[in-house]
């Protein structure tokens, strides 16, 4: 028991120390690439964007980007949520973050909980039964799907239900300047949410589907699979509380590799359907060249993507007891 | 393991698909600009008109036909994922042979290496250099490469950890083989079924990276890109031009991410030694 703690020990500090360390090189270089601008950094930052500064402005913005914080001031000016001024929305870039955040969480947090359930409970009941049409179709279905990305299951569904069905809505995340009760209003929100969560839901679902599977299947060949079956347990408790619960931890331990895809795919789904999240504020923001605001969503965003992974490593941790950990 | 996968491959039907599909897109890739019938920058033609003989899928708002540009911008497409794939599968593999190889506290240190690397979204950084720097689409798919390697070395290096223990290479070394020699007479051939697993996972991510980068409008607007093309076309969805602009480059970018797709889990089910004999014909 001991020797199992020593030996975890250092490995979990090991992450922590690669995130953090992860964590510090995203601020640097958010703090020092604007830093590598050629010419002035206000003329360059705010030249091309859509809006002209007054003269103040622009002395008060030299002010505040030409004294060099330093890396440390930077960063604390960071936690102190002091990201500077949008000069294309005309707010702090804090207020216009926080704004946005609540619907890509609800967006991203409602399609991952959702294709991880079906997913999985779909994978573990196909393998089990393995080699009959049911597991033949759904598998070369999902490899299928798998192939497809978000922009394109996006934009058929944006075309064929917002636009020629015109059964949803094409944009927006609520019905702007309606008076609703409360209720009226969840199902107003819901009623927005249905195609981009759709289209989420269709771009993750079948790599976990996949994976599941393939993880069910080795676990299923195990011998103490074959001992619960011996010992006349009900299939489905075989299913469940034996086969199913080694088979969920690859999908946890994919999720960090898988991140690329979801970051990116999430951005891309809400300019699709103009769903006011983090994406579009960045999109947005990348069309007027707002670059204080691309700088702090980006920087925030990942860091929020760094800390959710660590939780998801600690999670493992729990949920696997072995703590086998393999390079 | 070397000479015999071909045949398993082939007998995989998701990789004969895959296959025929990426010696098609090689083709179009090859001879996109002989086969485009006018220069796709060209916009002297009437804007959004419907396809006629001359232009097979029409005209866009820009006045361009949109099949030159179509054959452009999957040329674009695909030259960014073979370099970024390349570029992360040569500094994976050589990263995971060195660290695999010499062990020690050059391994440690190495996998840690790896492991920050592997936790940085690698998007945010791409989407942040692009709105600053504007910089041409090779520096970004260099950049992506340089975010995507860790996966590739850190099975190459577990990998390298396993064969280094085989009898024919402690033979070698008793023999007085160089490390070098023995790397790459012996062990790079070897694991060669790696390669090719890492290399089209990672052309898929680069594929699927430059779409969503063009479609979000972050590289140059003169550069032909699917994802760019996308972006345009749905400007115009009222306009009843959805099957001959938007469908298009919807479905090329589909069919080509369905290829690597394809080749990426069909090589990943025959070839990784891991999965051996748990995925075999079963999954076709």
């Amino acid at each position: 028991m001991i020797d199992s703690i020593n030996h975890c020990t250092p490995r979990w500090l090991g992450m922590a120390v690669a995130f953090g360390l992860a964590a510090l090189i995203m601020i640097y270089l958010s703090y020092s690439l604007p830093r590598l601008l050629p010419g002035d950094f206000v003329i360059s930052m705010y030249s091309s964007s859509q809006v002209t500064l007054t003269s103040e402005q622009e002395t008060e913005l030299r002010d505040y980007y030409m004294e060099d914080p330093g890396f440390f001031k930077y960063a604390l000016r960071l936690a102190h949520l002091d990201w500077g001024y949008s000069y294309a929305f005309l707010m702090p870039v804090s207020a216009l973050f926080f704004s946005a955040l609540p619907w890509t969480l609800l967006l991203l947090g409602t399609a991952h909980i959702l294709s991880m359930f079906i997913g999985f409970v779909s994978g573990v009941e196909v393998a089990w039964r393995r080699d009959s049409w049911l597991e033949k179709g759904m598998v070369s279905t999902m490899t299928i799907l798998e192939g497809v990305p978000e922009i394109s299951t996006g934009v058929v569904l944006l075309v064929l239900f917002a636009l020629h069905l015109e059964w949803f809505p094409a944009s927006g995340a609520t019905t702007a300047y309606a008076e609703l009760s409360f209720w009226t209003k969840l199902i107003d929100i819901g009623y927005h949410l249905a195609l981009p969560l759709l289209t989420l839901i269709l771009a993750y679902f079948p790599g976990n589907f996949l994976l599941a599977r393939n993880s069910m299947v080795m676990v299923i060949k195990k011998p103490y699979i074959m001992t619960a079956k011996a010992k006349g347990l009900p299939d489905r408790r075989i299913r469940y509380a034996h086969a199913a619960r080694n088979a969920l931890l690859p999908l946890v331990t994919r999720f960090g590799l898988r991140l690329a895809f979801i970051i990116t795919g999430a951005l891309v789904v809400e300019r699709i359907f103009s769903y006011p999240g983090l994406g579009t504020l960045l999109f947005n923001a990348i069309k007027a060249r707002d670059l204080p605001l691309i700088q702090s969503v980006v920087l925030v965003s990942s860091l929020m993507v760094l800390a959710i992974i660590l939780c998801l490593e600690i999670i493992y941790r729990i949920i696997d007891p072995r703590v086998v950990y393999e390079h | 393991m070397n000479i015999r996968f071909k045949k398993g491959l082939f007998r995989d039907r998701w990789f004969t698909v895959g296959f025929f599909l990426a010696v098609f897109f090689a083709a179009l890739t090859l001879f996109g600009p002989a086969l485009s019938p006018f220069d796709p920058w060209d916009m002297s033609f009437e804007p959004i008109s419907p396809p006629t003989a001359d232009h097979i899928l029409g005209v866009n708002d820009g006045g361009q036909d949109i099949f030159s540009e179509l054959l452009y911008a999957i040329r674009n497409t695909v030259v960014f994922g073979l370099i970024s794939g390349l570029v992360a599968l040569g500094l994976g593999v050589l990263i995971g042979i060195v660290a695999g190889w010499s062990g020690g506290l050059i391994d440690i240190i190495l996998m840690r290496i790896s492991d920050v690397f592997l936790a940085v979204p690698v998007i945010m950084v791409l989407i942040l250099i692009a709105a600053l720097f504007r910089p041409a689409p090779l520096f970004l798919a260099l950049i992506l490469a340089g975010f995507m390697w860790p996966t590739i070395s850190k099975t190459i290096r577990a990998q390298t950890l396993s064969t280094r223990e085989a009898p024919h290479i402690r033979a070698a070394q008793q023999m007085g083989g160089s490390s070098w020699y023995i790397i790459h007479r012996h062990l790079m051939p070897e694991i060669f079924p790696l390669y090719l697993i890492g290399f089209a996972a990672k052309c898929r991510m680069a594929v699927f990276m430059e779409a969503s980068l063009a479609f979000l409008g972050l590289f140059d607007p003169s550069r032909k890109s699917l994802g760019m093309m996308i972006s345009y076309a749905i400007k115009y969805y009222y306009l009843d031009i959805w099957w001959n602009w938007l469908l298009p480059p919807i479905a090329c970018l589909s069919l080509l991410i369905m290829t690597v797709t394809f080749l990426a889990i069909s090589l990943e089910k025959v070839l990784d030694p891991r999965l051996k004999d748990t995925l075999k014909e079963s999954t076709a």
